[in-house]
């Protein structure tokens, strides 16, 4: 199989405990698969398995995204534009090297956690990037919906829609998406007063999953440290790793679930402390709730709305007519 | 029927209370629509909206999706309910007729001093045609609205092509609805209209006013009270032909009663514009 084929998902720690299951579920696929003709996806990440590469000056995963990604933002207008009135600008083009942080030009980069596991001093190293939750606020709520969640379960933004408005940066509860001001649809518009740029983050490398590629970063990973494949046969194989190492996992429920799963033999509690929140370092916060649940009570009483005006508009004819039938009626006893 | 003439107040009654709930449920559960739907896109920061005392939750995406969210509730129910209930009814006072764009352009001509207005039914024919306007934009948002409400709940990752073609309607939809309102609005401010504002606040209009500017709507009030009192003693006629040219107030303003069909529908006069929106 060649290496930028998907895998055969199955390693062999999990085949040993679960290779019955595996067998009748399908997980292994065949090189050529389609993502499409899959379904929803889901990526593991492993942080028993990770050691953030501390070989080399980046790590593979960062390096292989920041190559594949290399061309993904066009030439920036010089100057860029000024926004009226609130003028913040936010230019990455002169930085791109930068791989220590989320920026418009680096979608993943590495935390290293110094944290305790049973009283011995650990070091982990969590990757970071878009989670592409299961509901993403940032994709149903872009006014544009130039940000879109796609049936194989990542989240794609569109750059040639986004008006660079940072809207899914707010109301992402990791605050993901990254902006480049300066290039975009907005430049053809009306600059000075809508839109800044575009927002830039992780697509999962959607363009290679319909090739029936892997992400670059999975597929770069000298540890095998990252993978994809089915989503419940991921979720199958998170449980069955955090089982194994009496472990944790991150992102199965989080913000209302998502397709990243992180397995760590650490809790993300300790690990979350090791991590300052600040713009492109997204925190760890266990049980994140997804911002947009509080609203879905409201919004299925609007999608009942048209029943409700149907059913009230059919009672309030009736009653008209039987007032009229009733008037009539009245009125020809009176004539009588 | 809720028309009514009360000549001893000096007033007709135009709407009834079911048609200005309707119309005021819409208008004001559509600009609260407006208001939180600019708010789901991110201005309320930039231009310092939020900074506004009162309006802190501009910026608030949630906050705006929840008042969207219950705006559509009443902007939804109130326009199903307004096409069920007048469709079943048979109103069809608002729906255009043959000849309302070239009448409609005299209208405007005549408010700019170029000719007379002719004599009118209880709607004005360009109402009739921004009627079906909005009709055309409230279905545009309605549906649009429900399918990304649909995806927010329970599908975020529906066919992209679908929630592109939902977005886009919603958009566009709402551009028109604004461009709609302020049309409205300065339709209102148009001095021969301004009496009409009192019939959509109390739900009557003056009868001086109404005599004068529609006499067809006035005749047709009269017809239908005198047909409740007795037979009509000329059957209703076959409508002359929505080509006809306008009858003059004075020559409709003696019309006869009995000369108009059981129903209310004038028999001779401007035919084709006889029934009219009931209640």
């Amino acid at each position: 199989m060649k290496s930028n084929d998907i895998p055969k998902l199955s390693r062999r720690s999990f085949l040993k405990t679960s290779a019955g299951v595996l067998a009748a579920s399908g997980l292994a696929w065949p090189g050529k698969v389609r993502a499409g003709e899959i379904g929803r996806l889901a990526t593991l990440i492993d942080l028993s398995l990770c050691d953030g590469c501390i070989d080399r000056d980046v790590p593979a995963c960062v390096s292989a995204c920041k190559t594949i990604n290399r061309d993904t933002i066009p030439s920036v207008a010089d100057p860029i534009p000024l926004p009226w009135p609130r003028k913040t600008v936010e230019d990455w083009s002169r930085k791109r090297e930068v791989s220590d942080r989320l920026t418009p030009y680096n979608y993943l980069y590495v935390h290293r956690a110094e944290v305790e596991q049973d009283g011995e001093p650990k070091t982990l190293f969590v990757p970071r990037r878009c989670m592409h939750c299961d509901n993403p606020a940032c994709a149903t709520i872009c006014p544009f919906s130039a940000n879109h969640k796609h049936e194989n379960g990542a989240v794609v933004i569109d750059q040639e829609l986004c008006f660079g408005g940072a809207k899914c940066k707010s109301v992402c509860p990791w605050e993901i998406p990254q902006r480049q001001s300066g290039v975009g649809i907005y430049l053809h518009v009306l600059p000075d007063f809508m839109g800044n740029g575009v927002m830039y983050k992780c697509d999962l490398c959607n363009d290679r999953l319909g090739q029936g590629k892997q992400p670059a970063c999975i597929d770069a990973c000298p540890k095998k440290a990252m993978l994809i494949g089915p989503r419940q046969e991921i979720v199958a194989l998170a449980e069955e790793r955090a089982r194994q190492m009496n472990g944790h996992i991150y992102g199965k429920d989080e913000n209302g679930g998502t397709s990243t799963l992180y397995v760590s033999p650490v809790s993300f509690e300790a690990i979350n402390k090791t991590m300052k929140r600040e713009p492109g370092r997204p925190d760890m916060k266990p049980g994140v709730e997804r911002q947009m649940a509080a609203t879905d009570a409201v919004g299925k009483a609007v999608l009942a709305a048209p029943a409700l005006g149907i059913a009230a508009g059919v009672a309030g004819a009736f009653k008209w007519l039987a007032d009229r039938k009733s008037s009539l009626t009245e009125g020809g006893k009176k004539d009588e | 029927m809720s028309e009514k003439i009360l000549r001893e107040k000096g007033r007709v009654v135009r709407h009834s209370v079911v048609e200005l709930t309707e119309h005021w449920a819409i208008a004001l559960s559509g600009l609260a629509l407006v208001l939180s739907g600019m708010f789901e896109m991110p201005m309320a920061n930039r231009y310092y909206i939020s900074s506004v005392p009162g309006l802190a939750w501009s910026a608030d995406y949630m906050a705006s999706l929840k008042v969207h969210y219950v705006a559509s509730i009443v902007f939804v129910a109130a326009a199903l309910f307004h096409a069920v209930y007048h469709g079943l009814r048979g109103d069809r006072g608002m729906i255009p007729r043959r000849g309302d764009i070239r009448t409609s352009i005299e209208v405007v001509k005549s408010f700019f001093g170029k000719g007379k207005e002719p004599p009118f039914h209880k709607y004005l024919p360009e109402q009739r045609l921004a009627y079906v306007g909005m009709v055309v934009i409230i279905a545009m948002l309605i549906v649009s609205g429900l399918v990304k409400t649909w995806k927010n709940i329970y599908a975020p990752d529906m066919s992209y092509a679908v929630v592109l073609w939902a977005t886009w309607v919603h958009n566009i939809g709402f551009v028109f609805f604004i461009l709609a309102f302020f049309a409205h609005m300065a339709a209102i401010v148009l001095k021969p209209n301004r009496p009409m504002l009192r019939g959509i606040l109390t739900g009557a209009v003056s009868l001086d006013y109404a005599e004068h500017r529609h006499p067809l709507w006035i005749a047709e009030i009269e017809g239908a009270s005198a047909a409740r009192v007795k037979p009509p003693a000329i059957p209703a006629e076959e409508s002359a032909g929505p080509e006809d040219p306008p009858v003059p107030a004075e020559a409709v303003a003696e019309t006869p009663a009995d000369a108009l069909s059981a129903d209310g529908e004038t028999a001779a006069p401007e035919a084709g514009a006889v029934s009219d929106q009931k209640g």
